[in-house]
């Protein structure tokens, strides 16, 4: 939605011929809502939808409604949506999840530099532009205007009524080495999950644009060095799918000591015990070492590339989602 | 090559091999690829077509190459340009303590042709 950060911008493809949207935001549930607190839709005033603030239907159709009723008043620039999930009909029948959900609609007019959610939006993505991390703040009850502030400064805001703060996370990157079947797959699915995929090969016949149209960047050349060189943070993954310990021991001794996210790689649990037998040779604590997933992903079963693929991007979801180590 | 001296050798080698690591100001450098299995390897050297001071690797390699990296750079320090392109496969197997198997001979003289580039592209005296 919008660009890679989930964040507005008027000069977007996706906004053409779009004078003013409705954006739309999950700031609070009571139950089991279907998505993420700061989940977004955009609704335009030309009827264009973007996005989704729950995965049902009925909800999102409340919000469109709500609004193109914002656009109808001149006056409107933001309201509190309370949306109650406890339809009567599916009570009775017990297919209602139950709870309310409140859902902040702002109207932003994509014309004017002035717009505050235009500012605030344009802002955040220059602070993760230059490797930041960026949250917008919106006064709920006031009307005031939202505005961007660097997460670590989120502290020092003493807001006087109900604020929405909504961090702005940089997407995950994974690091792929080993451009194999398994790569092909997961940068297709990748995508899909708003990842972005660096491919990185020691082989030119492998790690090529043909085989990785969807990839962000294909790099070819000595892996661990290529690796060593990527900006990694909590919101890098590393993936060894090259079987191969000529890549993996190089690229873990650099990896392990890094903070990034994830660390896996293909292979049984008995080579795996025999990769962190040699590295725990030269140094690196059960520690740090039990940060590798070997076997990579979620036992589903699969064995094709792209089902392998499909369980390595599940494991992934989980550990970023708190539900797995 | 036997099984046995194959494993004593050349593992010894890889899990403990000697000038790993890159040199800084290198005098010449090379680097070398085996496009299909992978194996990559750069080649630092010190001094001159006189002497070479120092050889040092940096590889994302098999633990033969590595093995053959670490003989051969071990080989040439304190050697003239023209010594050490003089070291070659007879040389670096009887130091391997056996030829290779066919299909794996191109892991051990990666690091041989690597290095020879080199040594051709050292300064003169």
């Amino acid at each position: 939605m919008g660009n890679k950060y989930g964040l507005i911008d008027p000069a977007d493809p996706a906004f053409r011929d779009e004078s003013e949207v409705a954006l739309a935001t999950l700031v609070s549930a009571t139950a089991g809502s279907s998505k993420k607190i700061g989940a977004k839709m955009i609704v335009g005033r030309s009827g264009r939808i973007i996005g989704g603030v729950t995965i049902g239907g009925c909800v999102d159709a409340q919000v469109v409604e709500a609004a193109d009723a914002l656009f109808d008043k001149d006056d409107a620039e933001r309201r509190l949506l309370s949306i109650s999930l406890d339809d009567d009909e599916a009570w009775e029948i017990g297919l209602t999840c139950g709870g309310t959900l409140e859902v902040l609609l702002t109207r932003v007019d994509l014309g004017a530099t002035d717009d505050s959610t235009v500012v605030a939006h344009r802002e955040a993505m220059e602070l993760l532009s230059a490797g930041e991390s960026a949250a917008i703040v919106t006064p709920i009850d006031s009307g005031a205007g939202a505005y961007a502030v660097p997460t670590d400064e989120i502290g020092d805001t003493s807001p006087s009524e109900r604020t929405f703060i909504d961090r702005i996370a940089p997407p995950l990157t994974l690091v792929i080495v080993g451009a194999g079947q398994i790569a092909m797959s997961l940068t297709r699915m990748a995508r899909e999950l708003d990842m972005r995929t660096v491919i990185v090969d020691g082989r030119d016949r492998y790690a090529t644009r043909e085989r990785f149209p969807e990839a962000d960047d294909v790099l070819v050349g000595m892996p661990s060095e290529i690796v060593a060189a990527i900006d990694a943070n909590r919101r890098t993954a590393v993936l060894l799918l090259a079987h191969d310990y000529k890549y993996e021991l190089p690229v873990l001794r650099d990896i392990l000591r890094k903070p990034v996210g994830y660390i896996g790689m293909l292979g049984s649990k008995k080579r795996g015990a025999a990769m962190r037998d040699l590295l725990h040779d030269e140094g690196f604590t059960d520690e740090e070492l039990a940060r590798v997933h070997t076997p990579i992903g979620l036992d589903l079963g699969g064995k094709a590339p792209a089902e392998v693929a499909l369980s390595i991007l599940s494991e992934i979801v989980a550990v970023y989602s708190g539900k797995r180590a | 090559m036997t099984g046995g001296t194959y494993r004593r050798v050349v593992i010894e080698l890889f899990r403990h091999p000697k000038n790993r690591g890159p040199l800084h100001d290198a005098a010449a450098s090379a680097e070398g690829a085996n496009p299909l299995c992978g194996d990559r390897i750069r080649v630092e050297l010190g001094g001159d077509r006189s002497r070479v001071t120092e050889a040092r690797f940096t590889a994302d390699a098999c633990a033969l190459c590595i093995a053959s990296a670490s003989l051969l750079t071990e080989r040439i320090r304190g050697m003239s340009a023209e010594d050490a392109l003089r070291v070659d496969t007879a040389w670096l197997f009887a130091s391997l303590e056996g030829e290779p198997p066919a299909a794996r001979r191109k892991c051990a003289i990666l690091p041989l042709d690597t290095l020879r580039r080199a040594v051709v592209a050292l300064p003169l005296a």
